[in-house]
């Protein structure tokens, strides 16, 4: 590949660039859609109404990608700890200082524009977490390594979460998809996923019956690694069926005590054949297991604040929840969404969004004014996009020469997605509610600038790849 | 490229092909969605249910329900053309209070213009029935049915109590049961069986379209749920018997309280003055109702004077008392003690206590029928001085002790939660109020307690319930107002079933009865004398800085008694001159169900007078 200009139009990723600018731009027409209101006439430029502020924050971030794309990449990578400091010691700040919205302390506000620290300190974080696994001293398969970097994402969460900003906090999850690129053991996942699943399951079918898929699971693999083959698949077929029937049948205890005794008969016979390693996987994670699944119950109640476990039961058990009450937002913004059909109603030709039958639609519901007015084919264009902003951002980083340049790009890669999927997910009643703003989409624009800049670094740290 | 990157390319396709089919589902597969969202909204109405009635025991009715409405609106719903002036017309609201109605602050979390609010609380049902045919023309405005409470006569104000909307912290601690607006019992039964009569609520969950008409409920209605009306109440209240009492109390400050003696069941509880129960029933003139009342500050007709008012009883007093010094031996059935109308307390005559004309008390009887103080005073006199001399509490607390199992000094446990305690003078009172002087009090400092009068203090209806346990000859049942529930979810607490005895001989009660039976015949309440009733009573005149009180206390018949009461009238003078007819027309009107035409003087007298300056009613419409 040949030297080129250091800024010239074929260095730029273009098809990112149009996909960034297409959303700014349907983020503004929906938002102007979702607080159309036929009886007034909106100044766009005025600074008190909604639509107004958005416009002049438009304007700010294009300016800010402007100058961001034109600092060299290498500043980001030198200032990595400086400007991760500067945050941390910023949301300590709004701790002191900031201004309480929606009971979430994360705000600082100067003369009507609030802004959110949170913002910074993802990108910050970015930064940082980029920085440190570059270095050639860092390996994440090393312990020293994971507690760094792992420190470096939890020292932001953490005040985040004394903000009570439990939405913010959660887009930290993201790093995990750098981590996962940078070789961490798969077993973080596993376990992450297990844990998960079982809390998410027991609090669905109830603990009994995750415990019985627990125990069989455990046999099975006890049985596999003992057992002739095919006898031995006709007994775990055999003990399945009857503690399932059991289960039934409500005598559940005479099930699980099926299980447990040949549980016990399979380990002895294994403890003779000293194949201990499978037994002390296999024996505590089932015990494990069962304790995490009679404990989701009560880690629900007394861990969880009353909203959350609002939130939680709205997507888990809806038959729970009071359907005027905390599962409203999720029944309007189904509702809106179904009623777009196929080819949507038509821009600001939407009834439930113009008569604000969507709590909340300008900022976390703002996918319910897409899929109502633009139906199915703006919903997949929508999702369409940010896939695509998601992808070429990993192509990015797999084309990068430089390992900061990976990682920073792996971090976008990871935020986005974690912001699109949780956020859309959400309107369609998949994901629990949390607060998390749709990126270019939702009102806010802190958040606006803070994604405008991550894309602006990204696409001229690209350029880098045509330098020898 | 790495198979990590692979990897995560895989699984980030994967979930947004799980976003994309969800939304197909939704917007395509789904023809679910587009229907409904034509009706717009999810409503969760909330069915009233019927609060109980209250009945007295003969089953007359003494509280009944009826209608009005409250106008509640959902803002999004209200087309941006209404008629407002035909509309504050037909509400009988003035525009700027329209405008105040429904301009809420949209930015607090109390109001959402989506959700439906009040608009306009108790409307009445002649109002709203013009209303209701013009209700097409206003979307987004529907009614919402509230019970109110009614009372067919116009007695008992008092007793049953009033109901008023629910506070902040009624919601907070019983968010289930209640929501803001709702109305709930603030006093008498109203508030005491506010459990039983409450009912349960349902809730309806119903899709409206954009017009705020229902289309159809939600999810087959699942989650629905009717409305429990609320369980009727007999209580032990006589409507008959209370009305005579009120009007016999008419222009007179006091009260009165009947009980039946062998089951503690109260016939009739009255406070006078007193008000028309309707008077405060919810409607809209509430509020300025409400402010006379509490405002008058002189009769203070709020003040329920049978069980928060704390009175001296006065000779009264001396029926019981006679009672604990037989059984501790001071006294014996037939001890005479002189009296020359004077109390000599100290040899020389220097410190005196006054009596007044009558023959020599020979017996504990003739004491009682002429209620002579001086009697009394010895005999408390010596009460105190058997424990020691210089040692007057001992003796003073063995009497408190005694007067404890009366059921004095501390709350019956009516079912009525404004109750008193009265007041009994332990030694401590004493000792703190003559703590300055050199050796502390002696049994002359508290000679009057011997004829009911000084520190001691009781509740009317502690009075009525003394004369329920003379009638027993030494028991009662804590007296209570009401006698069942008509549903069998609800039952009588048993404190009111469980007798309670007193510790006096049965022997000692006959002497106190008849001198209590002579002095309806020969002694000081010869105007409550009936010829074919043997009352047992007792006169007291309760001294006081101004106007002497009348009180009255008194069983009948002498036999198998039915009717125990007490009364209490205040400024009144002379025991026998007031309370003393007041109460034995009640117990003819209760037993006989008629007045002898030979006593219509008498309740012509008794309605006649008047002690305070006001009618006892006095903002009837």
């Amino acid at each position: 590949m040949s030297q080129r200009s250091r800024i010239s139009s074929k260095s730029i990723d273009w098809i990112s660039l149009t996909v960034f600018l297409s959303l700014l731009i349907i983020g503004w027409l929906m938002l102007y859609a979702s607080v159309y209101d036929s009886n007034v006439s909106y100044a766009y430029l005025d600074f008190d109404s909604i639509i107004g502020k958005q416009t002049i924050w438009l304007a700010i971030a294009l300016v800010a990608f402007v100058v961001v794309y034109a600092i060299d990449w290498q500043f980001w990578n030198t200032f990595a700890l400086p400007i991760y400091g500067v945050a941390i010691f910023l949301l300590i700040m709004v701790l002191i200082v900031g201004t309480e919205i929606k009971g979430a302390t994360s705000w600082f506000t100067f003369g009507g524009v609030s802004f959110q620290p949170s913002e910074i300190a993802k990108f910050a974080t970015a930064l940082a977490v980029s920085g440190f696994l570059s270095s050639y001293k860092s390996d994440i398969r090393t312990k020293n390594s994971i507690l760094i970097s792992f420190g470096l994402i939890l020292l932001p969460v953490f005040f985040i979460l004394l903000q009570s900003d439990a939405g913010s906090a959660i887009i930290f999850v993201s790093f995990f998809m750098l981590f996962y690129r940078r070789g961490l053991s798969p077993l973080f996942y596993i376990l992450g996923f297990s844990i998960a699943g079982i809390f998410i399951g027991s609090l669905i079918f109830g603990p009994r019956i995750i415990v019985l898929a627990a125990a069989l699971l455990g046999l099975g693999i006890l049985i596999y690694n003992i057992g002739d083959s095919w006898r031995s698949a006709l007994i775990f077929f055999l003990i399945s069926s009857i503690s399932i029937l059991l289960y039934f049948r409500d005598l559940y205890w005479y099930g699980i005590g099926i299980v447990a005794i040949s549980t016990a008969v399979y380990s002895f016979m294994m403890f003779q054949e000293r194949l201990f390693r499978t037994l002390t996987l296999v024996l505590p994670a089932v015990l494990i297991s069962t304790m995490l699944a009679f404990g989701s119950t009560f880690a629900f109640e007394s861990l969880l604040e009353p909203h959350q476990q609002d939130r939680i039961d709205v997507w888990l058990r809806p038959e729970k929840s009071d359907p005027r009450g905390a599962r409203y937002n999720i029944i309007q913004s189904k509702l809106a969404i179904g009623s777009g059909g196929l080819q949507g109603k038509g821009f600001l030709k939407g009834d439930m969004t113009n008569l604000n039958y969507v709590p909340e639609q300008t900022t976390d519901f703002i996918f319910s004014t897409v899929g109502e007015e633009q139906g199915f084919i703006g919903s997949f264009g929508v999702i369409f996009l940010f896939t695509l902003l998601i992808i070429r951002t990993i192509i990015i980083a797999e084309r990068a020469k430089n390992v900061f340049i990976q990682n920073y790009a792996y971090c976008v890669a990871g935020i986005f997605f974690v912001h699109f999927f949780i956020n859309i997910g959400m309107a369609l009643g998949i994901m629990p509610v949390i607060g998390i703003p749709l990126p270019f989409l939702s009102k806010g624009g802190s958040a606006l600038l803070g994604f405008t800049i991550m894309v602006a670094v990204l696409l001229r740290m690209d350029m880098a790849r045509f330098r020898a | 490229m790495e198979d990590k990157a692979k990897v995560i390319l895989i699984f980030v396709a994967i979930c947004s092909f799980f976003l994309v089919a969800k939304s197909a589902q939704l917007q395509i597969f789904d023809s679910k969605y587009q229907e409904q969202a034509r009706r717009t909204t999810l409503d969760k109405s909330i069915k009233y249910p019927s609060r109980g009635l209250i009945f007295d025991r003969n089953n007359k009715l003494l509280v009944s329900n009826s209608t009005i409405y409250d106008i509640e609106v959902i803002y999004n719903n209200v087309p941006d053309v209404i008629d407002t002036s035909e509309l504050c017309t037909l509400l009988g609201i003035d525009k700027s209070a329209f405008i105040k109605n429904i301009n809420k602050n949209w930015s607090s979390p109390q109001y959402h213009k989506a959700i439906p609010f009040t608009f306009l609380s108790k409307v009445r049902p002649e109002q709203f029935s013009v209303f209701q045919e013009h209700l097409h023309k206003y979307p987004g405005f529907y009614p919402i049915e509230r019970n109110i409470r009614n009372y067919p006569h116009s007695n008992m104000a008092h007793a049953l109590g009033f109901l008023g909307e629910v506070t902040k912290k009624d919601v907070q601690e019983k968010s289930d049961d209640y929501r803001n607006g709702d109305y709930i019992g603030k006093s008498g039964l109203e508030r005491t069986y506010e459990y039983a009569l409450k009912g349960e609520k349902g809730v309806g969950y119903v899709l409206k379209d954009n017009l705020g008409r229902n289309v159809e409920s939600f999810e087959n209605g699942r989650l629905d749920s009717s409305a429990v009306s609320g369980s009727d109440i007999i209580s032990t209240l006589d409507l008959d018997l209370q009305a005579y009492g009120e009007e016999l109390m008419q222009g007179k400050m006091g009260s009165v309280v009947a009980i039946e003696p062998s089951t503690g069941e109260v016939l009739a509880m009255m406070s006078s003055p007193t008000y028309n129960p309707n008077l405060l029933n919810l409607d809209r003139n509430r509020g300025v109702s409400y402010d006379s009342l509490n405002l008058d500050t002189l009769y203070r007709p709020l003040f329920d004077r049978s069980v928060m008012a704390k009175y001296p009883p006065g000779s009264i007093f001396k029926t019981i008392f006679s009672l604990v010094a037989m059984e501790k031996g001071i006294l014996t059935p037939n001890r005479t003690i002189y009296c020359d109308g004077v109390y000599e307390v100290d040899s020389k005559g220097l410190y005196k206590q006054k009596c007044h004309q009558h023959p020599t008390p020979y017996n504990v009887s003739i004491a009682l029928q002429h209620s002579c103080n001086t009697y009394y005073y010895q005999t408390l006199r010596e009460f105190i001085d058997s424990y020691g001399y210089s040692t007057p509490g001992k003796g003073l607390d063995t009497l408190i002790s005694y007067l404890e199992d009366f059921g004095l000094g501390d709350k019956l446990g009516i079912d009525y939660h404004t109750e008193g305690k009265g007041f009994l003078p332990r030694s401590e009172v004493y000792d703190r109020m003559y703590s300055s002087v050199y050796n502390g009090w002696r049994s002359t400092y508290v000679l009057s307690l011997g004829i009911g009068q000084g520190e001691l203090e009781l509740t009317t209806l502690q009075m009525a319930n003394l004369a329920a346990i003379l009638a027993n000859r030494g028991y009662y049942y804590p007296p209570h107002l009401v006698k069942t529930f008509v549903k069998d979810e609800f039952t009588l607490k048993p404190w009111y079933t469980t007798k309670k005895k007193v510790r006096i001989s049965q022997e000692y009660y006959e002497p106190v009865i008849d001198g209590m039976a002579k002095v309806t015949t020969l002694g000081t309440g010869k105007l409550a004398y009936i010829t074919d009733i043997e009352l047992c009573g007792k006169t007291g005149t309760s001294e006081n800085a101004g106007v002497d009180h009348s009180v009255f206390f008194a069983f009948a018949p002498r036999e198998n008694p039915k009717i125990a009461i007490a009364v209490y009238v205040e400024n009144a003078g002379f025991g026998g001159a007031i309370a003393a007819p007041i109460a034995s027309l009640m117990i003819e009107k209760y037993i006989n169900g008629t007045i002898n035409e030979r006593r219509q003087y008498l309740e012509d007298r008794m309605k006649t007078t008047k002690l305070i300056a006001t009618s006892s009613d006095p903002i009837d419409q």
